[in-house]
């Protein structure tokens, strides 16, 4: 695996940008396997690039801490082979949409993959993280160990933040075992079924880490030990599936292949169907893809259901920013001067207003 | 300020809140002073005991107004002088809004208010077979409130996480007295994660009024080992070798001899008193995952040197074992006429070591410490005993627990893993971070508490307050004295 420390590469230009207040600030890049999933001018050609995808490499990992840091700039891909070669694993499940997609990109996106609900978010395993703030100080926050409560949660905070904070250098997150087994089942349901198939999802109780609904057929994702996947399948039934979760996880599932993309985050167990384009469901109804929508109306059809919508493909819509004048408050409380992925900033925290 | 010039915010607070919910005479006062950590105790102006977030929001308009300081304070049970009044200023206690508003078996979350006791919600719950999974030891008596301030963790967060887990949405009141709601319904949210801010901003940033959580489903089968040890050392290191042959047990807890024989001699658990360590381990699940857990927990208990190992075979022996675990602090407290006890998080490879430098460390200063402590997270509580009659025994003891907790920072651990930095571990903070680190906290806190009056001088030193305590470390070390 690649190894180099660019820290001081990487501040030294933070602090040229810093230099030039009339500058255009700076957007960070990683792999680059993202952008198109985040709509906007992010893409700003006018706008300097900072790539941090050279500053790669683990700079520790002991399989008994159950922690592994490293640096931003490294495919996740590699950290999951090093990780299965102990059979361990990341307790969260991220989304990888190409194969050199970067830790530092998964943060800074933070979203989640199909486990969501029965595991970890992404937010929750991140540990700590050191980073260069909007001032172009080298600043560490959180650590490696499992508990942690000296001073605030700066390190939390990145996982979503889409650089906007900073630029992310090293992160620590937590891991797991890598479960003995795993099985996937599918069923023949119909969307009025639905409510019900999920209270009988959740008797699988830890074994579950994954549902997904597509083309009327649910399928159920069960990992665990041996003993206890072979007994749950028994009394489960149902056929086998041949979903491929990971490319369900990576946005890389043949039902992504769409110009017009859109997510629907709901409460819980929520019955959306959508007035317009095909739906896939995952996480017991709190997510629902939409390809093909229409998406003014697939927003205002979420709203009403006390969600929001996110496009990845399409026209970009802002998101709603709830506590505007603290995200705001937070955003300068970082980088003063706005210098970190502005055109991001701007769709995903400035808001919608609601 | 004298109470004179305290006058014209208690008359603004109880025409605001009723005058029957502001305390201001000396003797209505005094039993605020301090909270669980009583070393550190100061009068303030007035207490409110708020019933309402509405009276929340008055109390920090007028605090606001005025610009007088306000702390905030739920149960009282923290450990690190978080809720220590300000002397010139409000104490707001929410303790009274203690209701569970309501409890959604589907969407698997409680609503409740910030006064509402840890173990009251997780009672709620049970007839849904449902529970709240953050147990602190002090769960039968502090408030969810302050368990989110402090982002409070407990026996069994080694699987289940610690308050900021367990936690879907927050309303929280800023000192501008403006309403806040942060995280909600969905799963993925829009935004910054103020919710992940707010958890253990040790009421620095707003005042929680109203906390979603997430209850956790009862596990199917629970079973206990308890396993005894010849050394410290071998304990600490079944604990990695647990952890390395794939096993997250639902708790995996320490005692050391000392404790081992306060707390037996207190509530006999059936401790073996000739053991150096024992483990106690909660396995939980599905009950063929527990069972294939338990034979791989025994094999590497076996490997790892322990010199017996008892499988708990009824319910009444588990609750017993725990039952002594849990009143550890007290029956230490019963051996010694005061105890002190801090909170440290290292690398779980590094129990075995910064267990044996405590050792060496409490001769040094001629002080007793008794560990009882949450090993599977690797969250060191060691317990220092003294005898506050004693003339330099609180110096000692602050000298002793700065000693431990600065060694826990040099093999890449923190300073506090569940309590909370307070007033206790202010210096401390400067050994952790750097100042740029401690600008960066204290630009969060000037952006979102500008005059910064809530609670001021705890979790974050001021720039100079570091380099000062910096430089009297620096000399310490020089003189070689501790």
């Amino acid at each position: 695996m690649a190894e180099h420390n660019m820290s001081e590469q990487l501040q030294r230009a933070v602090r040229q940008a810093l230099e030039n207040p009339a500058g255009k600030g700076l957007r960070i890049r990683g792999a680059n396997t993202r952008a198109h999933l985040l709509p906007g001018d992010y893409t700003d050609e006018a706008v300097p690039v900072l790539d941090s995808s050279a500053h790669c490499g683990v700079i520790q990992y002991q399989p008994d801490e159950l922690v592994l840091r490293a640096r931003a700039g490294t495919p996740l891909s590699e950290l999951e082979s090093l990780l299965a070669s102990h059979d361990q694993e990341f307790a969260a499940s991220m989304p990888q949409p190409g194969l050199a997609s970067t830790l530092g990109g998964a943060i800074a996106c933070g979203w989640d993959g199909p486990a969501r609900p029965y595991g970890m978010s992404l937010r929750d395993a991140v540990l700590g993280c050191r980073m260069i703030n909007g001032r172009g100080d080298l600043v560490n926050f959180g650590g490696q160990v499992m508990k942690n409560v000296a001073g605030y949660d700066l390190a939390r905070l990145q996982a979503g933040a889409l650089g906007t904070l900073g630029v992310l250098l090293d992160v620590s997150l937590r891991l797991l075992p890598r479960p003995e087994t795993s099985a996937s089942r599918f069923f023949r349901v119909t969307p009025e079924d639905l409510p019900e198939w999920w209270r009988r999802a959740r008797s699988l109780g830890p074994l579950l880490r994954g549902t997904c609904y597509l083309d009327g057929e649910l399928h159920l994702h069960l990992r665990g030990r041996e003993r206890a996947v072979s007994a749950a399948l028994a009394s489960l039934g149902g056929e086998q599936s041949h979903l491929d979760w990971l490319a369900v996880r990576d946005l890389r599932h043949p039902f992504f292949c769409t110009d017009q993309l859109a997510c629907v985050n709901l409460p819980p167990r929520s019955q959306f169907r959508p007035a317009t384009g095909e739906a896939m469901v995952e996480w017991e109804g709190a997510r629902v893809w939409v390809r093909g929508g229409d998406h003014l109306q697939l927003q205002r059809q979420a709203r009403e259901q006390g969600g929001f919508l996110q496009v990845l493909r399409g026209k970009a819509l802002a998101l709603p920013a709830p506590a505007r004048d603290w995200q705001r408050r937070v955003r300068n409380a970082f980088d003063p001067a706005g210098l970190f992925n502005r055109a991001l900033y701007s769709t995903h925290f400035h808001g919608a207003g609601d | 300020m004298t109470e004179g010039q305290g006058a014209p915010i208690i008359s603004a607070l109880r025409r605001a809140v009723g005058a029957g919910r502001v305390l201001s005479r000396r003797e209505q006062v005094a039993p605020f002073e301090c909270d669980a950590l009583p070393v550190y105790c100061e009068r303030p102006v007035a207490v409110v005991l708020a019933r309402s977030e509405a009276d929340v929001v008055a109390t920090a308009r007028l605090c606001h107004q005025h610009s007088v300081p306000l702390v905030t304070r739920g149960a009282g049970t923290g450990l690190s002088a978080g809720a220590k009044p300000y002397g010139r200023g409000v104490l707001l206690v929410t303790a009274p809004m203690s209701e569970i508003l309501s409890l959604c078996p589907d969407s698997l979350t409680a609503r409740v208010q910030p006064g509402a006791i840890n173990e009251q919600i997780s009672r709620a719950a049970a007839a849904h077979g449902l529970y709240y999974a953050p147990d602190p030891s002090s769960q039968i008596a502090c408030s969810i409130g302050g368990n989110v301030a402090e982002n409070a963790g407990g026996v069994h967060c080694l699987k289940y996480g610690v308050t900021v887990h367990n936690v879907v949405a927050l309303r929280i009141v800023t000192i501008e007295g403006e309403v806040l709601s942060v995280g909600g319904d969905t799963l993925a949210r829009p935004g910054y994660d103020l919710l992940a801010l707010v958890h253990g901003s040790e009421g620095c940033l707003g005042i929680v009024t109203e906390v979603t959580v997430k209850l956790t489903p009862l596990p199917e089968q629970t079973r206990t080992l308890m396993a005894d040890f010849p050394s410290v050392r071998a304990a600490s290191d079944a604990v990695s070798a647990i952890v390395r042959a794939g096993v997250i047990p639902a708790a995996m807890e320490m005692m050391d001899a000392l404790a081992i024989s306060a707390t037996e001699e207190f509530c006999h658990a059936g401790y073996a008193l000739d053991a150096a360590a024992i483990l106690i381990i909660d396995l939980d699940g599905a009950p063929d995952e527990v069972e294939a857990e338990l034979s791989l927990v025994r094999e590497e208990l076996g490997q790892s040197g322990a010199s017996r190992v008892q499988l708990a075979d009824r319910e009444a022996q588990r609750a017993l074992w725990w039952k002594g675990r849990k009143s550890a602090f007290p029956a230490i407290g019963r051996l010694s006429p005061d105890y002190y006890c801090i909170d440290g998080t290292v690398p779980r490879h590094r129990i075995g070591d910064v267990l044996e430098a405590i050792d060496a460390f409490s001769h040094r200063y001629n002080l007793r410490v008794a560990n009882v402590f949450h090993a599977g997270d690797g969250n060191l509580h060691p317990i220092i005993m003294f005898n506050g009659e004693e003339a330099d025994a609180l110096k000692r003891v602050e000298l002793l627990a700065a000693d431990i907790l600065e060694y826990c920072i040099e093999v890449g651990g923190t300073i506090t893993g569940e309590h909370g930095v307070g007033m206790e571990k202010i210096n401390q903070m400067a050994v952790q971070f750097s100042d740029a680190e401690i600008s960066q906290f204290l630009a969060v806190k000037q952006a979102l508490d500008p005059r910064g009056l809530l609670n001021p001088d705890k979790l974050i030193p001021t720039l100079a307050h570091c380099q000062e305590y910096r430089a009297i470390r620096e000399q310490r070390r020089d003189t070689g004295n501790g």
